[in-house]
Protein backbone atom coordinates (compact mmCIF):
# COMPACT_ATOMS: atom_id res chain seq x y z
CA UNK A 1 0.00 0.00 0.00
CA UNK A 2 2.85 2.38 0.81
CA UNK A 3 4.50 1.98 -2.57
CA UNK A 4 1.27 2.87 -4.29
CA UNK A 5 0.96 6.09 -2.31
CA UNK A 6 4.55 7.10 -3.02
CA UNK A 7 4.17 6.55 -6.73
CA UNK A 8 0.94 8.43 -6.62
CA UNK A 9 2.56 11.34 -4.91
CA UNK A 10 5.32 11.46 -7.48
CA UNK A 11 2.82 11.34 -10.28
CA UNK A 12 0.86 14.13 -8.65
CA UNK A 13 3.98 16.25 -8.41
CA UNK A 14 4.90 15.74 -12.03
CA UNK A 15 1.37 16.55 -13.08
CA UNK A 16 1.44 19.68 -11.01
CA UNK A 17 4.71 20.81 -12.54
CA UNK A 18 3.40 20.22 -16.03
CA UNK A 19 0.22 22.06 -15.26
CA UNK A 20 2.26 24.97 -13.91
CA UNK A 21 4.34 25.37 -17.04
CA UNK A 22 1.30 25.12 -19.31
CA UNK A 23 -0.39 27.62 -17.07
CA UNK A 24 2.58 29.99 -17.36
CA UNK A 25 2.50 29.85 -21.15
CA UNK A 26 -1.22 30.58 -21.14
CA UNK A 27 -0.76 33.40 -18.69
CA UNK A 28 1.86 34.99 -20.94
CA UNK A 29 -0.34 34.75 -24.02
CA UNK A 30 -3.19 36.16 -21.99
CA UNK A 31 -1.05 39.07 -20.93
CA UNK A 32 -0.15 39.91 -24.51
CA UNK A 33 -3.80 40.12 -25.47
CA UNK A 34 -4.60 42.14 -22.38
CA UNK A 35 -1.91 44.66 -23.25
CA UNK A 36 -3.40 45.27 -26.63
CA UNK A 37 -6.99 45.48 -25.37
CA UNK A 38 -6.07 47.73 -22.44
CA UNK A 39 -3.97 50.11 -24.48
CA UNK A 40 -6.67 50.46 -27.10
CA UNK A 41 -9.26 51.19 -24.43
CA UNK A 42 -7.02 53.71 -22.69
CA UNK A 43 -6.52 55.50 -25.98
CA UNK A 44 -10.27 55.52 -26.54
CA UNK A 45 -10.55 57.36 -23.27
CA UNK A 46 -7.82 59.79 -24.20
CA UNK A 47 -5.38 58.36 -21.68
CA UNK A 48 -2.17 56.45 -21.43
CA UNK A 49 -1.83 53.51 -19.13
CA UNK A 50 1.28 52.51 -17.23
CA UNK A 51 2.79 49.10 -17.95
CA UNK A 52 2.76 47.63 -14.47
CA UNK A 53 -0.91 48.52 -14.23
CA UNK A 54 -1.68 46.61 -17.40
CA UNK A 55 0.23 43.63 -15.99
CA UNK A 56 -1.79 43.92 -12.83
CA UNK A 57 -5.10 44.00 -14.72
CA UNK A 58 -3.95 41.04 -16.76
CA UNK A 59 -3.12 38.95 -13.71
CA UNK A 60 -6.45 39.88 -12.16
CA UNK A 61 -8.37 38.91 -15.27
CA UNK A 62 -6.44 35.68 -15.66
CA UNK A 63 -7.13 34.79 -12.07
CA UNK A 64 -10.79 35.61 -12.57
CA UNK A 65 -10.94 33.46 -15.69
CA UNK A 66 -9.17 30.49 -14.19
CA UNK A 67 -10.40 30.54 -10.64
CA UNK A 68 -13.84 32.00 -10.83
CA UNK A 69 -15.23 31.83 -14.33
CA UNK A 70 -14.05 28.34 -15.24
CA UNK A 71 -15.27 27.00 -11.94
CA UNK A 72 -18.65 28.73 -12.12
CA UNK A 73 -19.24 27.55 -15.69
CA UNK A 74 -18.48 23.98 -14.76
CA UNK A 75 -20.75 24.15 -11.73
CA UNK A 76 -23.63 25.70 -13.67
CA UNK A 77 -23.37 23.09 -16.39
CA UNK A 78 -23.22 20.31 -13.83
CA UNK A 79 -26.20 21.81 -12.06
CA UNK A 80 -28.14 21.54 -15.29
CA UNK A 81 -26.95 17.93 -15.60
CA UNK A 82 -24.76 18.72 -18.59
CA UNK A 83 -21.15 18.02 -19.41
CA UNK A 84 -21.02 20.80 -21.97
CA UNK A 85 -20.92 24.43 -21.01
CA UNK A 86 -23.33 26.51 -23.07
CA UNK A 87 -23.97 30.19 -23.63
CA UNK A 88 -26.67 30.29 -20.99
CA UNK A 89 -24.06 29.28 -18.40
CA UNK A 90 -21.86 32.18 -19.38
CA UNK A 91 -24.74 34.62 -19.17
CA UNK A 92 -25.70 33.22 -15.78
CA UNK A 93 -22.17 33.77 -14.50
CA UNK A 94 -22.58 37.49 -15.25
CA UNK A 95 -25.75 37.77 -13.21
CA UNK A 96 -24.25 40.21 -10.71
CA UNK A 97 -23.87 42.93 -13.30
CA UNK A 98 -27.08 43.68 -15.16
CA UNK A 99 -25.37 45.83 -17.77
CA UNK A 100 -22.90 43.09 -18.49
CA UNK A 101 -25.58 40.42 -18.61
CA UNK A 102 -27.52 42.48 -21.12
CA UNK A 103 -24.51 42.99 -23.40
CA UNK A 104 -23.83 39.29 -23.31
CA UNK A 105 -27.43 38.46 -24.06
CA UNK A 106 -27.39 40.56 -27.21
CA UNK A 107 -24.15 39.01 -28.34
CA UNK A 108 -25.72 35.65 -27.62
CA UNK A 109 -28.69 36.52 -29.84
CA UNK A 110 -26.34 37.66 -32.58
CA UNK A 111 -24.41 34.43 -32.41
CA UNK A 112 -27.60 32.41 -32.54
CA UNK A 113 -28.81 34.39 -35.52
CA UNK A 114 -25.72 33.40 -37.46
CA UNK A 115 -26.51 29.75 -37.04
CA UNK A 116 -28.17 28.41 -40.20
CA UNK A 117 -30.08 25.65 -38.49
CA UNK A 118 -31.93 27.75 -35.98
CA UNK A 119 -35.35 26.21 -35.81
CA UNK A 120 -36.97 28.40 -33.25
CA UNK A 121 -38.92 31.49 -34.08
CA UNK A 122 -37.23 34.45 -32.50
CA UNK A 123 -38.20 38.05 -32.24
CA UNK A 124 -36.18 40.07 -34.68
CA UNK A 125 -33.50 41.89 -32.75
CA UNK A 126 -31.79 44.88 -34.35
CA UNK A 127 -28.08 44.34 -34.88
CA UNK A 128 -26.79 46.89 -32.41
CA UNK A 129 -23.71 45.87 -30.52
CA UNK A 130 -23.99 47.23 -27.05
CA UNK A 131 -27.54 48.40 -26.72
CA UNK A 132 -29.91 46.39 -24.61
CA UNK A 133 -32.68 45.40 -26.93
CA UNK A 134 -34.79 43.37 -24.60
CA UNK A 135 -35.59 44.33 -21.10
CA UNK A 136 -37.60 41.20 -20.58
CA UNK A 137 -35.75 38.37 -18.99
CA UNK A 138 -36.21 35.39 -21.21
CA UNK A 139 -35.19 31.87 -20.47
CA UNK A 140 -32.75 30.46 -22.95
CA UNK A 141 -33.60 26.87 -23.41
CA UNK A 142 -30.84 26.19 -25.90
CA UNK B 1 -7.54 52.71 -37.36
CA UNK B 2 -8.22 49.38 -35.78
CA UNK B 3 -7.86 46.61 -38.23
CA UNK B 4 -8.72 43.73 -36.02
CA UNK B 5 -11.31 43.48 -33.40
CA UNK B 6 -9.24 43.66 -30.28
CA UNK B 7 -10.25 40.64 -28.33
CA UNK B 8 -9.05 37.45 -26.77
CA UNK B 9 -8.30 34.51 -28.96
CA UNK B 10 -11.12 32.01 -28.28
CA UNK B 11 -8.59 29.17 -28.44
CA UNK B 12 -6.60 30.75 -25.65
CA UNK B 13 -9.67 31.05 -23.44
CA UNK B 14 -10.67 27.49 -24.29
CA UNK B 15 -7.17 26.29 -23.36
CA UNK B 16 -7.38 28.02 -19.99
CA UNK B 17 -10.74 26.45 -19.24
CA UNK B 18 -9.55 23.02 -20.32
CA UNK B 19 -6.56 23.30 -18.04
CA UNK B 20 -8.76 24.08 -15.06
CA UNK B 21 -11.36 21.44 -15.90
CA UNK B 22 -8.72 18.76 -16.43
CA UNK B 23 -7.23 19.52 -13.06
CA UNK B 24 -10.64 19.33 -11.42
CA UNK B 25 -11.48 16.08 -13.19
CA UNK B 26 -8.21 14.59 -11.98
CA UNK B 27 -9.03 15.57 -8.44
CA UNK B 28 -12.42 13.99 -8.71
CA UNK B 29 -10.81 10.86 -10.06
CA UNK B 30 -8.45 10.69 -7.13
CA UNK B 31 -11.33 11.10 -4.73
CA UNK B 32 -13.25 8.42 -6.56
CA UNK B 33 -10.34 6.00 -6.31
CA UNK B 34 -10.08 6.68 -2.62
CA UNK B 35 -13.78 6.00 -2.24
CA UNK B 36 -13.61 2.91 -4.41
CA UNK B 37 -11.01 1.37 -2.17
CA UNK B 38 -13.44 1.67 0.68
CA UNK B 39 -16.48 0.26 -1.00
CA UNK B 40 -16.81 -2.37 -3.64
CA UNK B 41 -17.62 -0.17 -6.60
CA UNK B 42 -14.98 -0.11 -9.33
CA UNK B 43 -13.17 3.14 -9.99
CA UNK B 44 -13.75 4.81 -13.34
CA UNK B 45 -17.34 3.74 -13.50
CA UNK B 46 -18.32 6.98 -11.87
CA UNK B 47 -20.51 8.94 -14.24
CA UNK B 48 -19.36 12.22 -12.85
CA UNK B 49 -15.90 11.93 -14.18
CA UNK B 50 -16.16 12.75 -17.84
CA UNK B 51 -14.47 16.08 -18.21
CA UNK B 52 -16.45 19.24 -18.72
CA UNK B 53 -16.12 20.88 -22.12
CA UNK B 54 -17.59 23.97 -23.71
CA UNK B 55 -19.31 24.67 -26.97
CA UNK B 56 -17.84 27.19 -29.38
CA UNK B 57 -20.42 29.88 -28.80
CA UNK B 58 -19.94 29.68 -25.05
CA UNK B 59 -16.21 30.21 -25.56
CA UNK B 60 -16.86 33.22 -27.78
CA UNK B 61 -19.14 34.65 -25.15
CA UNK B 62 -16.54 33.99 -22.45
CA UNK B 63 -13.88 35.74 -24.52
CA UNK B 64 -16.18 38.72 -24.78
CA UNK B 65 -16.83 38.62 -21.05
CA UNK B 66 -13.12 38.72 -20.32
CA UNK B 67 -12.58 41.48 -22.85
CA UNK B 68 -15.25 43.50 -21.05
CA UNK B 69 -13.48 42.85 -17.75
CA UNK B 70 -10.39 44.51 -19.15
CA UNK B 71 -12.19 47.41 -20.77
CA UNK B 72 -14.29 48.06 -17.67
CA UNK B 73 -11.18 48.11 -15.50
CA UNK B 74 -9.43 50.53 -17.84
CA UNK B 75 -12.48 52.69 -18.43
CA UNK B 76 -13.33 53.05 -14.75
CA UNK B 77 -9.73 53.83 -13.85
CA UNK B 78 -9.55 56.31 -16.72
CA UNK B 79 -12.58 58.14 -15.35
CA UNK B 80 -10.84 58.57 -12.00
CA UNK B 81 -7.59 59.64 -13.66
CA UNK B 82 -9.40 62.16 -15.79
CA UNK B 83 -11.25 63.60 -12.81
CA UNK B 84 -7.88 64.22 -11.23
CA UNK B 85 -6.45 65.83 -14.32
CA UNK B 86 -3.92 63.07 -14.92
CA UNK B 87 -3.07 61.90 -18.42
CA UNK B 88 -1.81 58.48 -17.47
CA UNK B 89 -3.61 55.73 -15.61
CA UNK B 90 -1.62 54.71 -12.56
CA UNK B 91 -1.89 52.38 -9.58
CA UNK B 92 -3.73 54.87 -7.45
CA UNK B 93 -6.51 55.09 -10.04
CA UNK B 94 -6.81 51.34 -10.44
CA UNK B 95 -6.82 50.85 -6.70
CA UNK B 96 -9.91 52.93 -6.24
CA UNK B 97 -12.07 51.15 -8.78
CA UNK B 98 -10.94 47.67 -7.86
CA UNK B 99 -13.44 46.83 -5.10
CA UNK B 100 -16.50 47.64 -7.19
CA UNK B 101 -14.98 45.93 -10.23
CA UNK B 102 -14.47 42.72 -8.32
CA UNK B 103 -17.99 42.90 -6.93
CA UNK B 104 -19.40 43.35 -10.41
CA UNK B 105 -17.79 40.27 -11.90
Amino acid sequence: MEKATDMEMEREEVEEEETESVSDVLRDRFRLSTISIAEAEAKRNGMEISEPIVACISDLAFKYAAEQLAKDLELFAQHASRKIVKMEDVILSAHRNEHLATSLRSLCDDLKAKEPQSERKRKKTPRKENKATTSVVHILDN
Amino acid sequence: MEDENNTFDPDLIHAIFKLVWTRRALERERNDVADALDCEVGAGTSKKNRQTSANGKAIKLSSELLRIFITEAVQRAATIAEAEGASKIEATHLERILPQLLLDF
